[in-house]
């Protein structure tokens, strides 16, 4: 992103107990011909699925108004308007919080009956002024707007309320955790660990919300966004033997010259690497199941893995197929997707012509198609900026 | 004494024609073999190049390539050696 910014955006849900889906929604767009980034966190009237469609409706009308540049004003009283009133409270719910980050720019923040964001800078809770908006029409609901200049190292947090109401009630908090406590949490640990990623910090704020309540269940629906921005972490993935033979030492010299972490997916690309860079590797025995292959180790490189099969099923993660407890070459290799902002692939088209044998017992996807899959899902779904590079 | 070393290749082919289950060997050696050899699992061997790929899954034993291996294939080659080396 511009000025060597990175923004990553971070997120963590529990459903309210006894709930199946959560009631709070959270979407973010990114438009990168503005260097933008808009995200919502909003949460509908109630728990269940039906909060769950009030504030998917809302996050989904919230990312369309802004992103497209319409008034505040009118675009809140459309989204207010459009949700069914609630006959106890007597207002249109959801709530929402809408981040508006242009990276060249100012950030704006629009809140309305969500609790407020915490602004972490220098590792520290900082105010931020705000001013207020009131609809003619919903003179009931004060619409809190937000305009400020972000730094290197800014953390936005917003959070619904059932993370500031953690443990309502309980001897510890009468009055809930609040936003006072959710903001010594957060310097607290960013003090522990100043460069922890927004995804991290998200779950662990989830988790710590979690510890108020009484029995460690959620008392209402919990949402936790974090959005960092930070100097790009890059990352090389070298996957493929060059096509020309000749191209095997520039190939490698890669690995040598990239200035961040370094990714080897194949068998072929590994054994080329480690004898033009006279470097030794070693398997961990532990690491490979029946389904995957094991990984290995090679010095200067972060991680060494088998080829298709390791990268089919990293796509499949990515894509949302996730299991629970998996430990693999293919979740290590996801785990330094999701630490990466930047990402650039170096792809060797060779064909394995051992992958082309009829009698192989299944079949083996292209290479350069598989890439290019994880590229669009990492791009698409996880917000990450992809290169692609044939050789 | 010293243990004969096994390394079985991880690679795509390897792995798809074989090698998955070869890494199960250790639950399947005689009580007196499992004392003498030291298994390993080894990143592609590259020993599938040169049209040689019908022969997946490979291992070596002290070195010495072995194509289309089997649990019992290697079994009957490590009793072998281990005879040779009593």
């Amino acid at each position: 992103m511009n000025g060597g910014l990175f923004l990553e955006v971070g997120q963590a849900q529990c459903p309210k107990k006894g709930e199946r889906v959560c009631g709070d929604a959270f979407r973010s767009r990114k438009l990168p011909a503005e260097n933008r980034i808009v995200s919502v966190l909003s949460d509908g009237l109630g728990s269940g699925l039906k909060a769950n469609v009030l504030a998917t409706m809302t996050a989904v009308m919230g990312i369309r108004f802004i992103s497209a540049d319409a008034q505040i004003l009118p675009s809140a009283e459309i989204m207010m308007e459009a949700l069914p009133i609630c006959k106890i409270r007597r207002i249109s719910y959801a709530t929402f919080t809408i981040i508006d980050c242009r990276m060249e720019s100012q950030t704006r923040i629009l809140e309305l009956d969500n609790p407020q964001f915490v602004l972490i800078r220098d590792g520290e809770p900082f105010p931020v002024a705000y001013h207020e908006l009131v609809s003619p029409k919903h003179r009931d609901r004060v619409l809190r707007v937000y305009e400020f200049e972000t730094r290197p190292e800014d953390r936005i947090v917003t959070f619904s309320d059932g993370i500031s109401q953690a443990g309502l009630g309980t001897d510890r908090h009468h009055l809930g955790w609040k936003r006072e406590g959710v903001a010594g949490f957060l310097r607290r640990r960013i003090a522990d660990s100043p460069a922890i990623s927004a995804q991290c910090l998200s779950e662990q704020l989830l988790d710590e919300g979690l510890r108020q309540e009484a029995d460690g269940r959620a008392g209402d629906d919990m949402t936790a966004v974090v959005l960092y921005f930070r100097r790009p972490r890059r990352l090389l993935v070298l996957s493929g033997p060059p096509y020309e033979k000749g191209r095997d030492a520039e190939y490698a010299r890669l690995i040598n010259e990239f200035p961040g972490r370094k990714a080897i997916c194949g068998g072929t690309t590994a054994n080329i690497v480690a004898r033009e860079l006279h470097r030794d590797i070693e398997t961990i025995l532990d690491s490979g199941n029946i389904t995957l292959p094991a990984y290995s180790r090679m010095a200067g490189a972060d991680l060494v893995t088998e080829g298709i099969l390791t990268l089919t099923r990293t796509a499949q993660i990515l894509e949302g197929d996730v299991r629970a407890g998996e430990k693999n070459a293919a979740t290590a290799m996801v785990g330094l997707f999701h630490e990466s902002d930047q990402i650039d692939f170096v792809i060797g088209t060779r064909i394995n012509e051992a992958h082309q044998d009829p009698t192989l017992p299944i079949d083996l996807e292209i290479r350069r198609n598989i890439i290019k899959r994880i590229a669009a899902a990492l791009r698409d779904h996880w917000l990450k900026e992809v290169t692609l590079r044939f050789i | 004494m010293k243990k004969i070393i096994i390394r079985i290749c991880s690679g795509t082919t390897c792995f798809v024609m074989g090698a998955a289950e070869l890494q199960t060997l250790v639950e399947h050696l005689p009580p007196a073999l499992k004392e003498r050899v030291d298994i390993q699992l080894s990143h592609c061997l590259g020993l599938c190049n040169d049209r040689n790929f019908s022969r997946a899954p490979f291992v070596t034993i002290d070195g010495e390539p072995m194509g289309e291996a089997t649990i019992p294939g290697i079994i009957a080659r490590l009793e072998a050696l281990a005879d040779r080396n009593a």
